[in-house]
C-alpha cells in the first residue's frame, strides 16, 4: 500500500530519472539508470532521435535478412539490387545454416506473405539508412542458426529449430520477430523529439503490427484447430515476456495473465456487453486488458533479442552475438 | 541500498509507463500530462479565435470512431449494440438493418468477430474512463447509421450495392469490417503527431497497433480466400472498390489489396498511411472534399465534440 510519502518519493525518483534521460547529467546516472547499459552510462549520453532510429535499424537488419534469406536465399547485401550494410560501428556478417537454401514453400499464399514482408522490411532498412545518412550504423553480426536453437530450447523445450525448413516453421520464425518489432517502435515513439521522426516511427510501428496481424492470422489458419502451432505461439510469447520482465510483468494481458505478451489462444471466451463470458473468442491480437498494444523499453527489447537481462551491462548473444551497433546496445 | 532504490524506481516507472488496469488511478496518470482540460478557458479575444485542439478533443474524436466500430462489431457478434452505460448520458440512437446479427458458418471467423468486438468495446471504455478521470467529459455516442453500408456500396460500385448488408453473411461482414479498420489505423497515425502528452501518445500508439492487427487480419482473410483455386473474386473486388472510394474521399492513402499486398502502406518506404481529421471525416460522412461538411454517412447528425466539421 503506497503511502503519500512513498508516492512523493516515487515522483521525485521518476522525475529525476526523466531529467537524467533528457539532459544526460552524470550525477546519479549510475544509480538511477541501472536499466540503461553501462556503455551508455559511462558516456552519460543523451539519447538522440538518431540513436533510437539506429536502434531500430539494427532490428530491421535482423528482420530484413531473415525474410530475404527465407524468400530469396540471400542476405540483403547480395540481392539483385544490393542494400548497403556499411556504417558506423562494427560491421558483421549473417550466419545461416551450411548450404543455405530459401524456404521450400509448399503453400503459395504463405510464400506471397513472405515475399511481401521481405520487400517491406528491406524498405525499412533503406528508409532508416537514408534518414540517418552518414550516422547510420553498419549491419552488426547476426546469427540465424544458434539463435533459433537457443530460443527453441528456452521456449519450446526442443534442442533445435530451423525456421527455414518449411512453411509452418517459417511462420513461427516470423512470429518470433513481429510482435517484438511492434513493442519496440511503441516504446521508442515517446522518446523521439522530432515530429517527422515520430510520424515515421508510428507509421513503421503500424506496418509491424500489420505484419504481426498477418502472421498470427496465417498461423491460426495453418494450425486449423489442432493447437500445435498456436501452442508454440503461447510458449514463445510467455518466453518473450519472461525475458523482458525477469522479475515478473506488471501489465495484464487481455486474457488476464500478468505478462506483456500473449500468443494465440482459441479457447478464450468473453462477456462483451453482457455480464457472463459466453462468447467464444481468440487472441489474434497481442494486447493488454484495455485492448491496447504493449510497449517495451529498448532494454527489454535487447533482453529478448540477445537473451540477457534487461539490466545486464552487456547485451550480446542469440541474434546479435557481438551486440548491436550504436548507442543503444 | 542501491538495489532497493532501483527497485523503487522500476516500480514507479512501471506504474506510470504501462497502462494496465484502467482503474481511475491509471486513467488519471494517463492524462496527467494533459492539462488542457483543467486550465481555465482563455479570455475571449476580439477576433474569432481559432479553436485550439487539445489532447482531450483528439481523444473524443477517436471515441466517436470507436463508438461506430464497437456498434458494428457488437451487433455482428451478438445482435445487440452498446449497453447504455457504455454509450454515455444523452447518447444518440443507432439505426440498424433488419438483419443485424451475422450467422457465421465458419467458427474461426465468428471468434475473430468476437475478439474485435471486445477490443473495440474496450477502447470505448478506456477512452471514456481516461477522459472522465481527467475531468474532460467524454462525448456520448452520437447518432449512428449502420444502414449506410448500402449507399456506400452503391457509390463504390459494388455489384448489387443497394442491397449490401454487412450483417447478411460472414463474407459481407468481412467487407464491412474492411471499411473501418484501415481508416482507424490512418486516423490514429495522423493523430499521433498532434498529441502533446507523451503518455497519451503511448496509449494512442497502442490502440493504433491494435487497429493495424485488426486490419491485417481482415485483409488476410479476404485476400486469402480469393487466392484459393477456383474461389470467387467478388469479395476481394468489393473490398478494393471500397478502398478506391476511401482514397477518393480521404486523400488517397490506399493500396490495392491482393495476396501479394496485404499491408496498407506507401510503396516507397513501406510506412503506413496517415490521415488528417478532415480526411477521416470525409470518409465517415461519405462525402468528398470541401469545407463545412459536418454530418452524413455513418453519422447522420455528425460527430460529438470539437472535431466534427471539415475545414477543407
Amino acid at each position: 500500500m503506497a503511502t503519500l510519502e512513498t508516492q512523493q518519493l516515487d515522483e521525485v525518483i521518476v522525475n529525476s530519472r526523466r531529467k537524467l534521460l533528457s539532459v544526460g547529467t552524470t550525477a546519479l546516472a549510475g544509480l538511477a539508470l541501472a536499466g540503461i547499459s553501462r556503455a551508455a552510462n559511462a558516456q552519460a549520453t543523451t539519447l538522440t532521435d538518431a540513436d533510437y532510429l539506429n536502434f531500430a535499424l539494427n532490428l530491421e537488419y535482423l528482420e530484413a535478412n531473415f525474410y530475404n534469406l527465407a524468400v530469396n536465399g540471400v542476405t540483403i547485401d547480395k540481392l539483385p539490387t544490393p542494400i548497403a550494410i556499411t556504417g558506423t560501428g562494427t560491421q558483421g556478417t549473417v550466419t545461416a545454416k551450411p548450404s543455405f537454401a530459401a524456404v521450400p514453400f509448399a503453400n503459395t499464399t504463405i510464400a506471397a506473405y513472405a515475399k511481401e514482408t521481405a520487400i517491406e522490411e528491406t524498405k525499412h532498412v533503406s528508409f532508416l539508412r537514408t534518414a540517418l545518412g552518414t550516422s547510420a550504423v553498419a549491419q552488426p553480426a547476426i546469427n540465424l542458426v544458434d539463435s533459433f536453437n537457443a530460443l527453441a530450447s528456452g521456449a519450446l523445450g526442443v534442442s533445435s529449430f530451423d525456421p527455414f525448413a518449411n512453411d509452418a516453421n517459417f511462420l513461427i520464425g516470423a512470429f518470433i520477430f513481429e510482435d517484438v518489432g511492434v513493442t519496440a517502435y511503441h516504446g521508442a515513439a515517446g522518446s523521439l523529439t522530432s515530429a517527422a521522426n515520430l510520424g515515421a516511427a508510428v507509421g513503421i510501428h503500424a506496418v509491424e503490427a500489420y505484419h504481426a496481424g498477418l502472421v498470427r492470422t496465417a498461423i491460426n489458419i495453418v494450425d486449423a484447430g489442432t493447437g500445435v502451432l498456436t501452442g508454440y505461439t503461447q510458449k514463445i510469447a510467455a518466453f518473450r515476456s519472461m525475458l523482458a520482465n525477469p522479475n515478473g510483468a506488471t501489465t495484464t494481458t487481455k486474457t488476464g495473465s500478468k505478462a506483456d505478451d500473449i500468443g494465440i489462444d482459441n479457447s478464450q471466451s468473453v462477456a462483451l456487453q453482457g455480464t457472463s463470458a459466453t462468447y467464444a473468442s481468440t487472441t489474434i491480437i497481442d494486447a493488454d486488458s484495455n485492448s491496447i498494444g504493449f510497449s517495451r523499453t529498448p532494454q527489454q527489447i535487447l533482453a529478448i533479442v540477445t537473451r540477457t537481462s534487461p539490466t545486464a551491462t552487456t547485451h550480446t548473444g542469440v541474434f546479435f552475438p557481438a551486440g548491436l551497433n550504436g548507442n543503444v546496445k | 541500498m542501491e538495489k532497493k532504490i532501483n527497485d523503487l524506481i522500476d516500480k514507479a516507472l512501471s506504474r506510470r509507463s504501462f497502462l494496465a488496469g484502467v482503474g481511475s488511478a491509471s486513467a488519471t496518470a494517463l492524462l496527467a500530462g494533459c492539462d488542457h482540460s483543467s486550465s481555465a478557458p482563455p479570455p475571449t479575444p476580439t477576433p474569432t479565435p481559432t479553436p485550439t485542439i487539445t489532447d482531450a478533443d483528439i481523444l473524443n474524436f477517436a471515441l466517436n470512431l470507436e463508438y461506430l466500430e464497437a456498434e458494428f462489431y457488437l451487433y455482428a457478434a451478438t445482435g445487440t449494440g452498446l449497453a447504455a452505460t457504455d454509450a454515455g448520458t444523452g447518447a444518440g440512437t443507432t439505426i440498424v438493418p433488419t438483419i443485424k446479427k451475422v450467422s457465421f458458418v465458419t467458427q474461426a471467423i465468428a471468434q475473430y468477430a468476437v475478439e474485435i468486438a471486445q477490443d473495440e468495446l474496450s477502447h470505448v471504455r478506456f477512452l471514456r474512463s481516461a477522459l472522465t478521470a481527467a475531468g474532460a467529459a467524454p462525448v456520448a455516442r452520437p447518432n449512428i447509421d449502420l444502414t449506410f453500408f448500402a449507399p456506400l456500396a452503391t457509390t463504390a460500385g459494388i455489384a448489387n450495392g443497394a442491397s449490401f448488408n454487412p450483417f447478411a453473411d460472414e463474407n459481407s461482414f468481412l467487407v464491412g469490417a474492411f471499411i473501418f479498420e484501415d481508416v482507424g489505423v490512418t486516423a490514429y497515425t495522423g493523430a499521433a503527431t498532434l498529441l502533446s502528452s507523451k503518455t497519451i501518445l503511448s496509449a494512442a500508439a497502442g490502440i493504433q497497433a491494435v487497429e493495424a492487427y485488426h486490419a491485417a487480419e481482415i485483409r488476410t482473410l479476404i485476400a486469402g480466400a480469393a487466392a484459393q483455386p477456383g474461389a470467387t473474386q467478388a469479395w476481394l473486388t468489393a473490398a478494393n472498390q471500397v478502398s478506391t472510394l476511401r482514397g477518393s474521399l480521404g486523400g488517397g492513402n490506399e493500396t490495392t489489396l491482393s495476396i501479394n499486398s496485404i499491408v496498407a502502406a506507401d510503396t516507397t518506404n513501406a510506412i503506413a498511411f496517415s490521415r488528417t481529421t478532415d480526411q477521416v471525416l470525409h470518409i465517415v460522412y461519405g462525402a468528398a472534399g470541401g469545407a463545412g461538411l459536418a454530418k452524413g454517412g455513418f453519422f447522420p447528425s455528425g460527430l460529438n465534440g470539437t472535431i466534427k466539421k471539415t475545414a477543407a
